[in-house]
């Protein structure tokens, strides 16, 4: 008659041995080998966790009504200029021209923070001048709040020449950040939060867009206005202003920023440090946790696999000594 | 939503009407959802009504103020009460612009009775309450065509079905949907409102008035405080030294600042025939005829300022000093109308000053000129120097103290028997042949440029030789123009080191013996190779130039062709190895790196000798090689010392060249 498999379930054999046995040792060696390589492998294999890590957040940005406008007014390199600084407009004397400005900035999807600044500005010419080249400089307040709380000032500055006199200059760009190293994961990042341009400064210097230019650039964290298409209009009317538009938007901007220290002395540093005084352990240890223990398991349960079958092999055959007891007497009460 | 954009723009209103309509015409251009509509007709209705009355608070403000303080809270006479935002959707109507005047197309203008018929369509045809609601209403708004050929209009109101999972089933708060009320401006919370919703704003800027400096303070001048000047009725003015600001040309109102040294070139638009005579700018006597004061005290002395030299410049850059005897003669002269003369070209201040930060005196030096047509626009050079009085000889330029820092020049002299010899004036120091615009190397002048301290530089000229030439006298005076006139031959190994110590300086190198060749060779550049190193602690390294050597590449065929390219070249060249030299003769410090992983361990040598500066180094011992050295950016020293009982002076450190990551130990 032909049999079948009913039914079928492991049977655990259990191997006892006393402490000082070679079975004993051969246990701590194993679970040595099992535990500690998957760290090591981990480590090894470019870090342990991510070191640099990247975010979103659209930054609350507001016009800060600082502006600089330099204009050439003819191929012989005379110039108008104007600025919102008092002292530089006493300093211009003759050159300084004083335009009709007008400033908006806008919500557009109405989550309260500002998306679009209109700037527009009429510069008033002599019958004998145009308008070859216009420099213009707009100050910001920029800050992020998300991951560390960024505050800075920051600058957008256009600079458009032709040969051609123009009759308009329209800009329509965005202020976009400019990392140079990762920001802090927390705390207040405020190193510069200083104005761009000394508007207080009585001299020349202060204004020398060289000086202003060099000092921001020097700035790991700078704005840069990205207006891939400014717009030169020719053909002005002998009477009619320079007309310079700036649409200027404030995107949603990628940063990227430091996570928590990382390295395997760092990973046991942050343990010990939780274990022995759990009130003083950094914030960014379960944000550290989160992807170490992922790489490690993972790798881990290779090293299980392979130490369970050496293991059984090593028992099963009795290559150690060890007592076998064999599955459970069965239950007579 | 609505209620806060009238609170965000009525402090707006307040401060700027020259921006209402721009404010309001862009509020009209864009697309309404319902509640918006309502406060733009809100907001507009009050800031219609809020030019007139501010003119009348202002004269019954004052009675008000004095008698009842207890009126605080009552809203302000331009601010009233806010109506209740509308809701229902048969009332709503967005492109309702116009009060009591049928605006063509809007088919929910209620005033629009008579019109219809001329409409064309309806620019809202649905007007719908808020869609976060699981049922809303809706109104639709269409247009038929009667037989006449006139619109009717038909409008249906009817409730729609919102399928979202997320949906409001019913709202019970009042204001769940719309913003909250705004607190209406009253005399307490004016200024925090307009604080708060005004965060910038145009003219900020303070004017910090720099005449009105503190003149009752007693006290001496600060390091950048302006400095004061007498005018001529007892008028207090400033120290003007012309700088480039936005632009390159002259911005003549800028002050100097004191204890700044300050040297600077602008430009500036003259028309010569009308300019000449009359532009202060280019009239010496506006520099010389100022009176400083000597500190910024109200009782200070008058120090004036002396007219120390007066140098005249002729076309052709040859300067010759004027005895300044009179002042008639030496203000500016239109000789022609193309050519002015005895314009300022360059003016020096040197001030100088006590530690209490008085001015003790203020000389100035002029150089005058003669300007053409074609060296317009001008330029100009002002510089101001300030010297302490009783500070030892300050004509001595250093270039370090004691390495070299870097973009100054090198320190150079010659030899004599008393040791070394070396001018005072910064000319006269090694330099390179700078180019000119007409490129030609044996026809004058020569512009000679410093050779500056870790700074590689490159020029050349072009020579143009014609046949016949005396080919030795050639090579001799083109050997003396790629030197300079007065070579020197000798480079100081720190930028402060001794003229009396010739251990100091290095002898410059040279690969060129004029007299060895029987043809004759015509130099034709000039390469200077100066090895340096740094010296001394690991934290406060000092450069130190071990070696410095001319290369002068001839070419000894005979004058075939007519053009030939001179260059003079320098580079400065980094020895592979940072010497460390102890005090301490039984001990030498050797640094480690290799406390963190990042760092390129270093490979070390040093010399059993005390001899230096002897060449003569013997490699002893190597320190393991880093695994990870070019993953890791910058190596802060955070070493130890090991201090070894030896009888070496000091010891070579240098790093595996092909790392190319040195560590940066500052």
């Amino acid at each position: 008659m032909a049999s079948y498999e009913v039914y079928s379930h492991p049977a655990l054999i259990r191997y006892k041995t006393s402490v000082c046995t070679k079975a004993t040792l051969f246990l701590v060696v194993v679970l040595c080998l099992t535990y500690i390589p998957p760290l090591l492998v981990a480590y090894r294999s470019q870090g342990f966790w991510i070191k640099r890590s990247t975010y979103e957040e659209q930054p609350v940005v507001r016009f800060q009504y600082q502006t600089l406008l330099v204009a050439a007014t003819s191929t012989q390199g005379e110039y108008v200029a104007w600025s919102t600084f008092p002292q530089l407009n006493n300093m211009l004397g003759a050159n300084l021209r004083i335009p009709a400005v007008t400033v908006r900035e806008e919500d557009q999807n109405q989550d309260g923070k500002l998306d679009l600044l209109v700037f527009q500005l009429q510069l008033p010419l002599k019958p004998n001048e145009q308008v070859y080249s216009i420099q213009l400089l707009l100050t910001f307040s920029y800050q992020l709040f998300r991951m560390s709380t960024v505050v800075m000032q920051s600058l957008a500055y256009v600079q458009h020449s032709s040969c051609v006199p123009g009759a308009k200059l329209f800009i329509s760009g965005d202020l976009r950040l400019q990392q140079r190293t990762p920001l802090p994961h927390r705390g207040l990042y405020n190193i510069y939060n200083e104005s761009v341009i000394d508007g207080s400064s009585p001299f020349a210097s202060a204004y020398d867009l060289e000086n202003i230019i060099r000092t921001y650039q020097d700035r790991n964290l700078t704005t840069v206005l990205s207006c891939p298409m400014p717009l030169w209009t020719i053909g002005r009317a002998a009477a009619a202003p320079f007309e310079l538009k700036a649409e200027i938007r404030y995107p949603v901007e990628g940063l990227m920023f430091d996570t928590p220290d990382s390295g395997v002395w760092c990973l046991i540093f942050v343990i010990v440090s939780a274990l022995t005084s759990p009130s003083t352990y950094r914030p960014g240890f379960w944000e550290t946790i989160k992807f170490a223990w992922i790489q490690y398991v993972s790798i881990l349960l290779i090293f299980l696999w392979v130490f369970e079958r050496i293991q059984t092999f090593v028992f099963q055959n009795q290559v150690l000594t060890t007592v076998p007891v064999p599955v459970g007497k069965p239950h007579m009460s | 939503m609505a209620v806060t954009a009238v609170v965000k723009s009525d402090p707006k209103f307040v401060y700027l009407f020259l921006l209402l309509t721009v404010v309001t015409a862009n509020t009209t251009e864009s697309d309404f959802n319902t509640t918006v509509f309502d406060a733009y007709n809100f907001s507009y209705n009050v800031t219609e009504s809020t030019q007139p009355p501010v003119s009348e608070s202002t004269t019954t403000a004052p009675s008000n103020s004095t008698e009842m303080p207890n009126l605080a809270a009552v809203p302000l006479p331009v601010s009233g009460h806010l109506p209740s935002p509308l809701t229902s959707a048969d009332r709503l109507c967005p492109c309702d612009e116009h009060m009591d005047v049928c605006d063509i197309n809007c088919c929910c203008d209620r005033v629009c009775n008579g019109e219809v018929p001329l409409f064309t369509s309806c620019s809202y045809p649905t007007v719908s309450g808020s869609k976060q609601m699981c049922n809303h209403d809706v109104a639709f708004y269409s247009l038929s065509r009667a037989a006449d050929g006139y619109s009717e209009l038909l409008s249906s109101a009817q409730k729609e079905t919102n399928y979202d999972i997320f949906c409001i089933e019913s709202q019970n708060r009042v204001d769940g949907l719309s913003y909250p009320s705004p607190a209406l401006p009253t005399d307490s919370n004016f200024a925090s409102l307009f604080k708060q919703f005004t965060s910038f704003i145009f003219g900020l800027e303070k004017v910090n008035q720099v005449s009105s400096v503190n003149l009752q303070t007693s006290r001496g001048y600060q390091y950048g405080d302006v400095i004061v000047t007498a005018g001529a009725a007892a008028q207090r003015g400033i120290l003007r030294l012309p700088t480039p600001g936005v632009t390159a040309d002259c911005v003549d109102n800028s002050p100097a600042a004191f204890l700044k040294d300050q040297s600077s070139r602008c430009s500036r638009h003259v028309v010569l025939d009308q300019d000449c005579g009359h532009l202060p700018a280019l009239s010496m006597d506006g520099y010389t005829d100022t009176q400083l004061f000597s500190d910024m005290s109200t009782d200070a002395a008058v120090v004036p300022v002396v007219a120390s030299s007066v140098i005249l410049q002729s076309a052709d850059h040859t300067q010759t000093e004027l005895k300044i005897t009179g002042r008639g003669n030496i203000s500016p002269v239109l000789i022609n109308p193309t050519l002015c003369g005895n314009v300022v070209l360059k003016v020096l201040y040197v001030i100088k000053y006590n530690p209490h930060g008085k001015i003790d005196n203020a000389t100035v030096s002029v150089v005058l000129g003669f300007v053409t047509e074609a060296m317009l626009p001008l330029e100009q050079e002002f510089q101001v120097m300030y010297i302490q009085a009783g500070g030892g000889d300050v004509n001595v330029h250093y270039s370090g103290n004691p390495g070299y820092v870097v973009g100054l020049p090198l320190v150079s002299g010659t030899r004599t028997a008393d040791g070394i010899v070396r001018s005072i004036d910064l000319r006269d120091t090694l330099s390179l042949l700078h180019s000119t615009e007409d490129q030609d190397c044996l026809q004058g002048p020569h512009q000679r440029s410093p050779v500056l301290f870790g700074q590689d530089s490159l020029s050349g000229c072009l020579l143009r030789l014609e046949d016949g030439l005396n080919c030795t006298l050639v090579s001799q005076e083109l050997l003396r123009i790629l030197r300079g006139f007065n070579y020197p031959y000798y480079v100081a190994s720190f930028g402060n080191s001794p003229l009396d110590n010739i251990l100091d300086w290095v002898q410059i190198k040279t690969n060129f013996n004029p007299t060895e060749a029987p043809s004759c060779s015509i130099p034709l550049s000039l390469h200077l190779e100066i090895e340096w190193t740094k010296y001394g602690s690991l934290v406060n390294p000092q450069a130190e130039i071990v070696s410095i050597k001319e290369v002068i590449q001839s070419n000894t065929s005979s004058l075939v062709r007519h053009t030939i390219s001179v260059r003079a070249f320098i580079a400065e060249k980094k020895l592979q190895a940072t010497r460390l030299l102890m005090k301490h003769r039984e001990s030498f410090a050797l640094c480690v790196f290799s406390h963190r992983p990042c760092c390129p361990e270093a490979v070390v040598s040093f010399q059993s000798e005390a001899q230096w500066p002897s060449s003569q180094y013997l490699l002893l011992l190597f320190l393991v090689i880093g695994p990870h050295l070019p993953s890791m950016p910058n190596c802060p020293l955070t070493s130890s010392s090991l201090l070894f009982d030896s009888t070496a002076a000091f010891a070579y450190l240098s790093f595996p060249i092909n790392t190319g990551t040195l560590c940066d130990h500052h």
